[in-house]
């Protein structure tokens, strides 16, 4: 192939794009189901990927949703687990003026013979 | 032109070309050599980043560290005695907007946002409690015109009260128009405030203590990372293309203190230290005879002066190495008995006095015993009780005097000799002065009888007794019981023995007769009324001053001003016919011309912890065995119409069931099973018959 028919193969190229017959011209009607095959998977690669972000995405605010709910859980376990404590009890029910104090005995256990 | 001359001008020629590109190629790399200097010099000194560049070379993907949550350290009911969770930092930017608002020239935005900060004050005010809504909005307003970017609001709140703060007028409105700004820390809690804190430690940089030092490998867990995209909506997402690797949280930790324990005798010690100035500390430890299981370790001390805060500031317990004074006592009477030097407790010896001779103190006790007692001879059991040196100096003379290393040997046998292996590090080494050592001296021997001349730790001190009260067998201390993962346990650490006898269960028995003694008749009667029996040993042993303390005095023991420091001890173990718990209370003074004994504040906290230990269970001695069967309804009520039915033993409930079904009416006393009826069972009833019943 030399120059000259190289360019002339491009000027027929651009005129047949001009007249919209490119595709003719090159036949693409034989390859029209792979073609929009090859649209179809693009298609759904694309959807895929975004899904696939979608999901991800979520799972991230879930994570810092959980992350959050730990944090929380561990503030009130420490605050309620602070009251535990016969020290705790002794001085919350003194603030209140309870007479209530801890037990001078120990509890009765009933077992059977 | 000759052939010859033809080639040598050909020559020519060709150099000459040859010099010419030498000569470019030369100019080019000098020229290029400039270049790449003035290139060196104008990014040194000129260059500055352009943002659109540096962002084309940046990676699409960035590298996300995960940080691995700590693990908690749980009491042995489970109950968190350190749990981790962040805790936020609230600042301000008061600059926020200022400058877009003075660019419009429009008073009323800047006002508006002021109005916004004077409400947020009074927001900030109610939530905090810590200043009033003026001092507030004061701050914010005069950071505004100060130009603050950074004005810090408030400091370590928690993420309840940041949620409730995020909502707050002007901060709701985010960090570009509120300023709002959040630094968050990892925080370890403490629920239960000091207790048990030196027990516990801390890893802060490079100090580090406690079980958080020693367990650091098993709560600290794991980093994790993984590699982040940013997705098309601007949002950072996991590259599932790149490696990842989890975080790992740390490992929970079980140990064996009982928090209840914990509370009673650091309650018990605060108030006996509190009371009295010239106390500089405390400490308590209570150990399950059985197994060496710590279920609590108190580490009380003021600072330099007793104005100053009582905190769990030193681990005393595993690290203050001490002569501990009489409660050594018991060691020597252990080896004597052991040995069989001392046959029966009753076995006596002279008085002489009190002199032992080689150069010891006179016992002046002893002459107060003389003068009671008009008589020349003591018994063990009473040298013991009165916790006397002499007796003890005598008995260690006369037995070990021509081999003290027999009564050395027994030293070591009892770990004495070393820091054994403890899951705190740190353990403090003992000394003894034994014969070869270059304090050895003539007197060691029966100074070591009675507690001095060897310095070893309270734990030494209470993990003996312990030994004692598991009739022998010594037990190693122990603070973990095992390592967990979400309740599931990956590592169980058993009870194990130091030592698998110490004595015979008949010297171990022997010797806790001589231990009950002297609370029943000694040193230590200020714990006979205990609500549960205890056996024990007061010693009161003078501390070695520092130089410091010292200044010109001479004497090791005393200041210039003639104070000494004390500790006084009580050790033993309840309940004592069957012990269960092996507890020891030191109390350390300030210098003072005081004396304090382990039979009076050691012993009055004992007595404290022991009472309420006895009243948080049944488990002492409170059990009611039901001697007598209680009625049963052993078979159903045969109800025939017209008679009145047998309902002895039965419930009210069944009996009135039963009358009411046969129409007949009832009346009833007290409460209980049915005792007694009438009508008689069998009767024939009446209409609208009446059955009284007798209910015990």
């Amino acid at each position: 192939m030399n120059l000259s028919t190289l360019w002339e193969g491009i000027k027929n190229a651009f005129k047949a794009l001009r007249n919209g017959e490119f595709l003719l011209r090159i036949r693409a009607d034989k390859y029209y189901m792979h073609i929009m095959y090859l649209f179809l998977l693009m298609w759904v690669t694309i959807l895929l990927s975004l899904q696939v972000d979608k999901t991800l995405t979520k799972a991230g605010d879930n994570q810092a949703a959980i992350d959050q709910l730990r944090i929380h859980h561990a503030e009130k376990e420490a605050a309620l687990v602070k009251l535990h404590s016969a020290s705790a009890a002794e001085t919350r029910l003194k603030e209140l003026g309870v007479n209530l104090t801890l037990p001078q005995e120990p509890a009765t256990v009933i077992k059977k013979k | 032109m000759s052939r010859k001359q033809s080639e040598i001008q050909d020559t020519i020629e060709n150099r000459d070309r040859i010099h010419v590109v030498m000569f470019f190629l030369s100019l080019l790399f000098l020229f290029l050599g400039l270049a790449i200097l003035v290139r060196i010099w104008h990014i040194q000194a000129t260059y500055t980043v352009d943002e659109r560049v540096i962002n084309l070379f940046r990676p699409a993907v960035q590298k996300h560290v995960d940080y691995p949550v700590r693990g908690k350290i749980l009491a042995s009911d489970g109950r968190p005695l350190a749990i981790s969770a962040p805790l936020y930092d609230i600042y301000m930017d008061c600059t926020v907007r200022k400058a877009e608002y003075a660019e419009t020239g429009k008073d009323s935005l800047e006002r508006a946002w002021q109005n916004k900060a004077r409400d947020l004050s009074v927001y900030l005010s109610n939530e905090f409690r810590d200043k009033s809504a003026e001092a507030y909005a004061k701050a914010i307003l005069d950071g505004r015109a100060r130009g603050a970017k950074y004005l810090r609001i408030q400091k370590n709140v928690d993420l309840s009260t940041l949620d409730k703060v995020k909502t707050f007028p002007l901060f709701k409105e985010g960090p570009y128009t509120g300023g709002f700004i959040v630094e968050k820390h990892e925080e370890r809690i403490y629920p239960y405030d000091s207790l048990a804190r030196r027990v516990i430690g801390y890893v802060k940089e490079q100090n580090r203590i406690g079980l958080e030092s020693s367990f650091d490998s098993e709560l600290h867990g794991r980093e994790g990372y993984e590699w982040r995209r940013v997705t098309d909506n601007k949002r950072w997402v996991r590259d599932l293309d790149s490696t990842q690797v989890k975080v790992q949280d740390g490992n929970d930790i079980r140990t064996t203190l009982n928090v209840d324990f914990q509370d009673i005798a650091d309650k018990a010690l605060r108030a006996q230290i509190q009371a009295d100035d010239e106390v500089r500390a405390g400490i308590c430890i209570i150990m399950e005879a059985k197994t060496g299981a710590i279920r609590a370790m108190v580490n009380l001390s003021r600072g330099d002066t007793p104005q100053t805060v009582l905190w769990e500031r030193e681990n005393l317990i595993l690290r203050e190495v001490g002569e501990q004074g009489s409660v050594m006592k018991t060691v020597t009477l252990v080896s004597l008995v052991e040995d069989g030097y001392v046959k029966t407790l009753d076995q006596t010896i002279p008085t002489n006095n009190g002199f032992v001779p080689g150069g010891y103190n006179q016992d002046v006790h002893i002459l107060d015993y003389q003068r009671e007692t008009g008589r020349r001879d003591i018994t063990v059991m009473h040298g013991f009780e009165i916790s006397s040196n002499y007796v003890f100096t005598w008995l260690a003379e006369t037995y070990y005097g021509k081999k003290p290393q027999e009564m050395f040997d027994h030293l070591y046998s009892y770990r004495f000799g070393e820091a054994f292996d403890f899951d705190i590090t740190g353990m403090g080494t003992p000394v003894i002065n034994r014969p070869g050592t270059p304090n050895w001296s003539k007197t060691t021997l029966g100074t070591t009888a009675y507690g001095y001349s060897v310095a070893v730790t309270p734990l030494h001190i209470a993990t003996f007794y312990n030994g004692i009260a598991n009739k022998g067998r010594m037990m190693k201390p122990y603070l973990v019981e095992s390592v967990e993962k979400d309740g599931k346990v990956l590592k169980r650490f058993e009870p194990s023995a130091l030592n698998s006898s110490i004595c015979s269960q008949a010297t171990a028995d022997t010797v806790t007769r001589a231990l009950r003694s002297v609370v029943n008749e000694g040193t230590a009667t200020r714990l006979k009324s205990a609500k549960l029996p205890v056996a024990g040993k007061t010693g009161t042993a003078r501390v070695v001053l520092s130089p410091k303390e010292r200044g010109r005095s001479t004497d090791p023991y005393s200041d210039e001003y003639g104070r000494k420091k004390f500790q006084g001890t009580f050790v033993g173990f309840f309940p004592a016919d069957a012990p269960k718990y092996t507890i020891l209370v030191t109390v350390y003074s300030y210098p003072s011309h005081r004396n304090f004994y382990g039979g009076t504040k050691p012993a009055l906290a004992i007595r404290e912890i022991v009472d309420k230990l006895y009243a948080l269970d049944g488990e002492w001695d409170a059990t009611i065995r039901s001697t007598a069967a209680l009625p049963q309804m052993e078979k159903e009520i045969t109800l025939k119409k017209g008679l009145v039915p047998d309902l002895k033993g039965y419930g009210l409930k069944d009996a009135l069931y039963a009358l009411e079904t046969l129409g007949m009416r009832c009346q009833y006393e007290g409460s209980g099973h049915v005792a007694s009826q009438s009508p008689a069972p069998g009767t024939k009833a009446k209409a609208d018959q009446t059955v009284k019943l007798i209910l015990k």
